[in-house]
């Protein structure tokens, strides 16, 4: 972690004091520990990250930290893209790297180097919908619409691997897609919809 | 109310929701989401015990991380007015004074919170603060901690405990209910920046913008005019919106210390501990009946969780007044007050908790008496008047909920002798159960602005949490004055436009309804008004003579009386029409009481090796009065279902006793239900108008489609396996290890 270019005096006593006493004074070993663990954390890096998100490139100095959820949603304002929890629990920041369903807040978005990532925004062309966007409006996919974006990538992706020949079939690889407000009837009936349309 | 204010919709929508294509593109913007210039990221850093008081805050480490602009704690945080003494934190009402206390009253109480530039960094900075901390004694074991605690009376007794104490059937159970936490998929998250003249400006995920408003002018003691809201988009709430709780507050407080915008999004293990819970409870029940099943008494015991600094009371016995019309009741209640977060109101509050343990007792009394749970219902709901004030029923179907149901479900398959159906490793069993809800309504204003064009703008500052209340509004809007719905827009979540309450209790649409009703009505006599200028056919017309199509006003009645917008609006010289109007309840409310109910049916299947449960079929009849928009309150319906399912079966705040705080306190830890934990739920209405509860006869649906719920699955169970399980939720283990009794 990059640390500011002046120190405080006191910082700079206690940490001289921490690592000179290390080994001495073991009762405080575990305190001084926490301490010299602050010291040691990598210092901050940036990189100089090319991405390409709905297939136009974004080149920026990004923190080596940041999540592809954050950076789409904090540094590009690609907020379609939802954060549920951040820890690949709940399937809200679903979007698609090289046209396979991916957790956003689980990739460090160092690693979509040379992938093409695509978000709800990036779905559909101009004002025309995707047929699974259609298909949500039309079956009411949604009550507050914050699992939706997420729930709409999983549900093409869905359909694209197949795994749409029963409801229970549909419910069991849509399971990864938390919706708290329990809207799954609709979300089931919109990726039928979809499917048969498809197969037709 | 008066009978020409009286509407009901005369058609169903058949098209998706006012935001529908916002929502599917990403586009709306939630609270987090409005890009703020000069914006920094606040992360709020807990308390690592439960119980105590903080002696020193070390914030000089996190100092030190690049882009770390401030770290606010009780030590340096600017004062709030509210707060600024004992007593005015006490008059506040809010709960728990953020950084203004050294007092720890919970694991995970904000005790300060790191300013920077970039999230990563307010992160990372957020795990180098420390605290010392003088601890004290806790106590977060509810089932230890309520054996100390006094029961009292909770509501005035009928008859006596005494006159069926010779009843032919009796059943006395407990039951327990482990605490539920709200979690909406949107974290709660504020944008607070204050303006050079002092103003605040705020995008904040809640249920109610007035209340927003309200709360903070008053700790700020500024007039609510200075404070804007805006909660346009809310990624539903559940009850966790109806509060302002610490963290928006905390934002507020960032935002004028560091003089920019501030930036909070609690994390998913903040939420656990931030805006509320429904809380652990503990009932007991007492329930009698003679030999015909006729209910002759309950006696209702209840207890939930509360914290340490605040007190409350869910109600859970609130609901036994509801339902049945028991001569003999006697009510008591108490609160367990605990070393977490204060708990809230969570959806369906107390009515769900306790229609668990009542439905789940008559269920048993129907075996004790071997008579069919749905006569037993037919036979002893109250239909006509409230059981408690005995004011008559202004319209009540719960009846025809359960008939229909049974009908749906196909009742007659199910066997009245427990564990006597299987289908390979499976039990399978029916269960039903039955739940209401006070149907309430508050005052709520709207406004319309209309231009020559024949397009207009509904406005509310009601919030939209995704129950529908913008389709609710534009559908209403569309039937009074007969524009078509592509020139009608819709405005709402926001303090700027006429006010309206807080959405919860079922209350949303039963109150903006009528706001709608009576601003269409008042935009109707407004046009005829400059109508009748030009043409003496519009003078003194009422309201419900005149309708607007996409072009003209006109009087359907009198065909030649119709006047083009382009020259009315010429012939005046107007620019915009604005109209506004409120709508409140009035003397109905002394003549009548008002309900919703639901009837919830269920097949399930037990597994007899794992325990697992697993629901077949889930049915839901209810009656909410008019159904405004078919598609979502239906979806309503079933997600309410699914929340119940989630009761029932996998939701539990785990608390661990040892070092009093949450475990497993993320959304791997705390199980709700997925797509494949919940059939396709099927819902019908009864459908019929409340004709005097509001304009547009519609009850609210909100919360009973969760109430009885869990009763009705804990009831197939026991159709299923002879195992009667009193404690929620009813997981695997709990299901395995039962004795058929």
């Amino acid at each position: 972690m990059e640390k500011k270019n002046s120190y405080s005096r006191r910082f700079f006593i206690k940490a001289s004091a921490a690592l000179g006493a290390l080994a001495l004074v073991p009762k405080y070993v575990s305190s001084f520990y926490r301490d010299i663990k602050a010291l040691i954390v990598p210092v901050k890096e940036h990189i100089n990250l090319t991405v390409s998100v709905n297939k136009k490139p974004y080149t920026m100095q990004a923190d080596t930290r940041s999540t592809l959820l954050d950076l789409l949603r904090e540094n590009l304002q690609l907020t379609g893209t939802k954060k549920g929890c951040d820890h690949g629990q709940c399937g809200a920041c679903t979007v698609h790297v090289d046209g396979e369903r991916t957790l956003s807040c689980l990739t460090l978005s160092a690693m979509t180097v040379g992938k093409e990532v695509t978000t709800i925004e990036g779905l559909s062309e101009g004002d025309d919908l995707h047929p699974m966007q259609e298909a949500f409006i039309a079956c009411d996919g949604f009550q507050c619409g914050y699992c939706t974006p997420g729930q709409i990538m999983s549900a093409v992706a869905c359909v694209k691997e197949g795994h749409t020949g029963s409801v229970e079939e549909i419910k069991a690889y849509m399971s990864g897609n938390l919706c708290r407000c329990g809207a799954y009837n609709g979300i089931v009936e919109s990726i039928q919809k979809v499917a048969q349309h498809e197969t037709i | 109310m008066s009978m020409s204010e009286s509407y009901y919709l005369k058609q169903q929508d058949t098209e998706g929701r006012v935001e529908a294509r916002a929502k599917v593109t990403g586009k709306g913007k939630y609270a987090a989401e409005y890009t703020v210039d000069n914006l920094c990221h606040g992360v709020l850093v807990g308390s690592t015990i439960p119980s105590g008081r903080i002696i020193a805050i070390d914030t000089e480490q996190a100092r030190q991380v690049t882009g770390v602009i401030d770290c606010l704690s009780h030590q340096n945080r600017p004062l709030i007015p509210g707060f600024s003494s004992a007593e005015k934190i006490k008059e506040s009402g809010f709960g728990l004074p953020i950084f203004h206390t050294d007092k720890i009253h919970f694991k995970g109480q904000p005790i300060a919170l790191v300013i920077a530039e970039t999230l990563e960094e307010a992160l990372y900075a957020a795990a180098l603060v420390k605290a010392e901390y003088e601890e004290a004694e806790f106590d977060i074991d509810f089932d230890k901690k309520r054996q100390e605690i006094a029961l009292q009376e909770s509501g005035k007794e009928r008859g006596t405990l005494e006159a069926w104490k010779q009843a032919k059937h009796v059943v006395e159970q407990s039951y327990s209910i482990k605490a539920e936490v709200h979690h909406p998929m949107e974290m709660h998250a504020t944008i607070a920046a204050w303006t050079a003249e002092g103003h605040l400006e705020l995008h904040d995920k809640n249920q109610g913008v007035n209340n927003v408003q309200q709360v903070l002018a008053g700790l700020y003691q500024i007039p609510k005019e200075q404070i804007h809201v805006v909660s346009e988009y809310v990624g539903g709430g559940f009850g966790s919106g109806l509060r302002v709780w610490p963290h928006v507050l905390a934002a507020t407080m960032a935002a004028k210390q560091v003089n920019r915008p501030v930036k909070i999004v609690l994390t998913r293990p903040q939420m656990f501990v931030s805006t509320g819970y429904r809380p652990a409870s503990w009932q007991r029940i007492r329930i009698g009946a003679d030999e015909q099943g006729r209910l002759l008494g309950i006696h209702h015991q209840a207890m939930n969780g509360t914290s340490t600094y605040e007190n409350f009371n869910e109600g859970i016995t609130r609901v036994t007044r509801l339902i049945y019309d028991f001569p003999n009741l006697k009510a008591e209640s108490a609160t367990v007050p605990l070393h977490m977060n204060t708990p809230t109101w969570m959806r369906g509050p107390g009515d769900c908790t306790g229609d668990f343990a009542v439905e789940s007792a008559i269920d048993e009394l129907c075996y004790t008496m071997q008579k069919d749970p749905v006569q037993i219902r037919l036979d002893n709901i109250a239909s006509v008047n409230h059981p408690d004030n005995k004011l008559p029923w202004s319209t009540h179907f719960l009846k025809e909920c359960v008939t229909q149901g049974a009908k749906m479900i196909g009742w007659e398959k199910r066997s009245s002798q427990p564990r006597s159906r299987t289908d390979g490793d499976w039990h399978v069993g029916y269960g039903m159960a039955v739940g209401m809800w006070n149907a309430s309504r508050g005052k709520a204003s709207a406004a319309i602005r209309m231009t020559g064009d024949g397009h207009m703008v509904v406005q509310t500052a009601m919030t939209d949490i995704g129950t529908g209340t913008g389709t609710g509004m534009l559908n209403i809007a569309h039937d009074v004055t007969g524009i078509p719905k592509h020139q009608i827009h819709i405005e709402l979540g926001n303090s700027n436009l006429p006010p309206a309450p807080s959405q919860g209790g079922s209350t949303g649409m039963s109150s903006v309804s009528g706001a709608v009703v009576a601003v269409s009505n008042a935009l109707k006599l407004q046009l005829a008004q400059y109508a009748a200028k030009s043409n003496p056919g519009f003078n003194g017309v009422s309201a419900d003579e005149v309708m607007l199509s996409a072009d003209s006003i006109t009087l359907p009645d009198k065909a030649n009386v119709r006047i083009a917008y382009t020259d009315l609006w010429a012939n005046n010289l107007l620019g915009q029409i604005h109209v506004e109007a409120t709508s409140e309840p009035g003397e109905e409310r002394k003549k009548y009481a008002f309900c919703s109910s639901a009837a919830h049916f269920c097949q399930v299947r037990v597994h007899q090796k794992t325990g697992k449960v697993k629901i077949d079929r889930m049915v839901c009849v209810a009656d909410g009065g008019t159904v405004i928009n078919q598609r979502a309150a239906a979806n309503q319906m079933s997600g309410a279902a699914v929340g119940g399912i989630g009761m029932a079966l996998m939701e539990e705040q785990f608390v661990e006793h040892k070092l009093g705080g949450l475990i497993a306190d993320d959304l791997a830890g705390y199980h709700f239900p997925v797509n494949a934990d919940a059939p396709i739920v099927e819902v019908a209405f009864i459908g019929k108008p409340d004709p005097n509860i509001n304009p547009s006869g519609a009850k609210g649906l909100g919360e009973v489609g969760i109430i009885g719920t869990a009763a009705a699955i804990s009831n197939a169970i026991y159709n299923a396996t002879g195992k009667r399980l009193r404690d929620l939720p009813m997981t695997p283990d709990k299901v395995l290890l039962a004795t058929p009794s």
